[in-house]
């Protein structure tokens, strides 16, 4: 799943003095809580679509591939990553609301009675292969890396060797969690979003134009997909499949957690991200991913509903 | 004489004799068809129908969308293979082996999210097969015995074996497949139109209602994935003969999945013969991309696969089935009265 980043975190450590092992450990636990988060964040926008309207986006993994190639093209011209975000957050909030409207919706109107509608799982998988290989048409398969002010940054905090985009991204899912969560909570917009989540029809019989609500909903779904593309880009490489390898790790994450709630995506995701940090300590980077998808399999078989299986969390 | 003259009744039906005349079509095929490579498309043609009939007892008929079949077809390809190339044991027997594994771990998989709703089911399968994938390149050996790791295996060679599953003419390949998949239509035959079909149908629809007509749901559902693993595991054994080499990312990878599902959607989810008609019309366009587009724009076909699943979803929720049979009896119609 996540390999591609432990090569740089976690060189293959030899036998360790007790003090310098401990200290090996607390590195692994703050990258895998680093990047655990991001994870995170990446699975909000999935977690919180389904939250509203019981749809597993498969398309999801391309569309974070996408948004991390719109912002390595905005980084090859010269742009900040950071500032890129101002570009590619609301193009992807657009493009989110544009195909809740056109394709999503209608197929969800085919199904209108079906409380988890297939087809539009089915059509999001369409899509996602559609996406995937456009872009494989479109630029080759070759892999890219972003070469950043950022890419390669470290600071230290009392020892420990903390990567600057991780931090950077780590806070980003902070941001992005309490606005979320306010949002959701505070505003009429988040209300309305929440009803018609709960009830599709009580909302309609409220004079809550659902179909604008999920069209909102998704494009803030998008907007969060753009958002973790971006943060990733300079420090992971940029590939037509790269969505798989995140792709899964969301899906994996967001049932973890329980799906539809972000909060569970958060510490999904973070367990996750520890399970690799730590597991590499121990073993090949590539058994890490055995283990998740263990944990992942004893999760379900312990308590399917993900450790915080509410029906609705705000 | 009366069993006969009804028999020839039923014959001179023009929709009775036209399927017929498809099937003979589909058996004389290599005594018309004499190059190689049309014997190979078709062999890998039939084969993904064979494989997404699978699929649809699952996917389609119960409703549980499975992303992850591939796992099914790994363990069946390595099953066979390991038993014959460590204990000499023919393919022929190892491949029901096969099966039996291949439904233990589908039981293993549907147990606990055939309880929630959903997309449960999907995302596990992913997990598992992915999971599996990823043992299975990473091991190189356990204990003594050699699985190949990323590399893969090569089935002994032995060349003209037929009690060891080994033919040098392909022809012989394209006649196994050919029975195997209509022993799968069969199997999808007697379901659709059986009380299993119709529990599982109900399943599908409504499963809250199912269950208070007193279907056991999971207990169906349990039988599809059993029926789905054991057949689909048989065309790993299959697949394994035919290539003489297996690796992990051919039989176990997430696209090898992902064709099942798209054949099948595009095709006609829930039909008998959906999954046949989507590989029929899709698997041939994508082997002719690969040899005349060639590597020079990867993933072109998927292109295709991609924007005709959304069409098919969007317009044509039953499949490409519906017009193909609309066709094809208006056709009989035209040919005679419908008897």
């Amino acid at each position: 799943m996540m390999n591609g980043s432990h090569r740089k975190v976690a060189p293959k450590e030899k036998r360790f003095h007790g003090g310098e092992k401990m200290e090996t450990y607390i590195q692994a636990i703050v990258n895998g809580f680093l990047m655990g988060s991001m994870y995170g964040l990446i699975a909000f926008g999935l977690t919180l679509v389904f939250g509203i309207m019981r749809v597993i986006n498969f398309a999801h993994a391309s569309l974070l591939m996408m948004a991390m190639f719109l912002a390595y093209g905005l980084c090859q011209v010269g742009m900040n990553p950071y500032l890129s975000l101002i570009i590619v957050v609301p193009v992807f909030f657009g493009l989110g609301y544009v195909l809740q409207r056109t394709l999503i919706e209608r197929a969800l109107k085919m199904e209108a009675g079906v409380r988890e509608p297939m087809s539009v799982l089915l059509l999001t998988a369409g899509l996602l292969v559609l996406f995937e290989n456009l872009v494989l048409l479109g630029v080759g398969p070759d892999y890219r890396t972003a070469k950043t002010i950022y890419t390669g940054a470290t600071f230290k905090v009392s020892g420990i060797i903390i990567k600057t985009a991780w931090f950077y991204g780590f806070l980003a899912t902070m941001i992005s969690y309490f606005l979320l969560s306010s949002f959701l909570k505070w505003t009429w917009l988040g209300q309305a979003i929440r009803a018609a989540g709960q009830d599709r029809d009580a909302a309609r019989l409220m004079g809550i134009d659902h179909y604008h609500i999920y069209g909102v909903a998704f494009g803030i779904g998008m907007a969060l997909v753009g958002l973790s593309g971006t943060i990733l880009v300079p420090f992971y490489y940029i590939h037509p499949a790269v969505g798989w390898v995140f792709g899964i790790g969301s899906f994996i994450i967001v049932i973890l957690g329980g799906l539809g709630s972000t909060a569970g995506a958060f510490w999904g995701g973070v367990i996750i991200g520890l399970i690799e940090s730590l597991g590499a300590q121990f073993m090949n980077a590539t058994w890490t991913i055995v283990v998740v998808y263990g944990v992942f399999l004893a999760i379900l078989f312990i308590r399917p509903a993900g450790l915080f299986g509410l029906k609705f969390e705000w | 004489m009366r069993f006969l003259g009804r028999g020839m009744d039923w014959v001179t039906r023009p929709q009775n004799y036209l399927g017929l005349g498809l099937v003979a079509l589909l058996f004389l095929f290599p005594a018309f068809i004499k190059s190689m490579f049309y014997i190979q498309v078709m062999i890998l043609v039939i084969f993904f129908a064979y494989l997404t009939s699978c699929w649809n007892i699952l996917s389609g008929y119960a409703g549980q969308l499975s992303i992850g079949n591939a796992v099914f077809v790994m363990i069946g390809a390595y099953t066979s293979t390991l038993l014959f190339a460590n204990l000499g044991l023919t393919p022929w027997i190892g491949m029901f082996i096969g099966g039996a594994l291949a439904v233990f771990v589908g039981i293993l998989v549907g147990y606990p999210t055939f309880r929630l709703r959903g997309a449960y089911f999907a995302i596990a399968t992913i997990a598992v097969a992915e999971g599996l994938r990823k043992i299975v390149e990473n091991t190189e050996r356990i204990g003594k015995l050699n699985i190949g790791g990323a590399e893969g295996l090569t089935i002994p060679l032995l060349h003209h074996a037929p009690f060891q599953y080994q033919f040098v003419n392909k022809v012989y390949y394209y006649y196994i497949i050919l029975i195997l998949m209509f022993v799968g239509l069969y199997v999808t035959y007697r379901i659709d139109r059986s009380k299993i079909g119709y529990y599982l149908t109900a399943i599908r629809e409504d499963e809250d209602a199912a269950q208070a007509l007193g279907i056991d749901g999971r207990k169906y559902k349990l039988l599809a994935i059993s029926l789905c693993a054991f057949f689909t595991a048989l065309a790993g054994s299959f697949y394994a003969q035919l290539m003489l080499y297996i690796e992990p990312s051919g039989v176990g990878g997430l696209s090898l999945s992902i064709e099942m599902l798209l054949l099948g959607v595009i095709g006609g989810r829930g039909t008998i013969l959906g999954p046949v008609i989507g590989a029929f019309c899709l698997v041939p366009v994508r082997e002719m991309a690969r040899t005349y587009i060639g590597t020079t724009y990867l993933g072109a076909h998927l292109v295709i696969y991609g924007s005709i699943m959304a069409i098919v979803i969007l317009f044509l929720p039953h499949g490409i089935e519906e017009p193909i049979k609309k066709v094809y009896f208006g056709l009989a119609k035209r040919l005679g009265p419908a008897g």
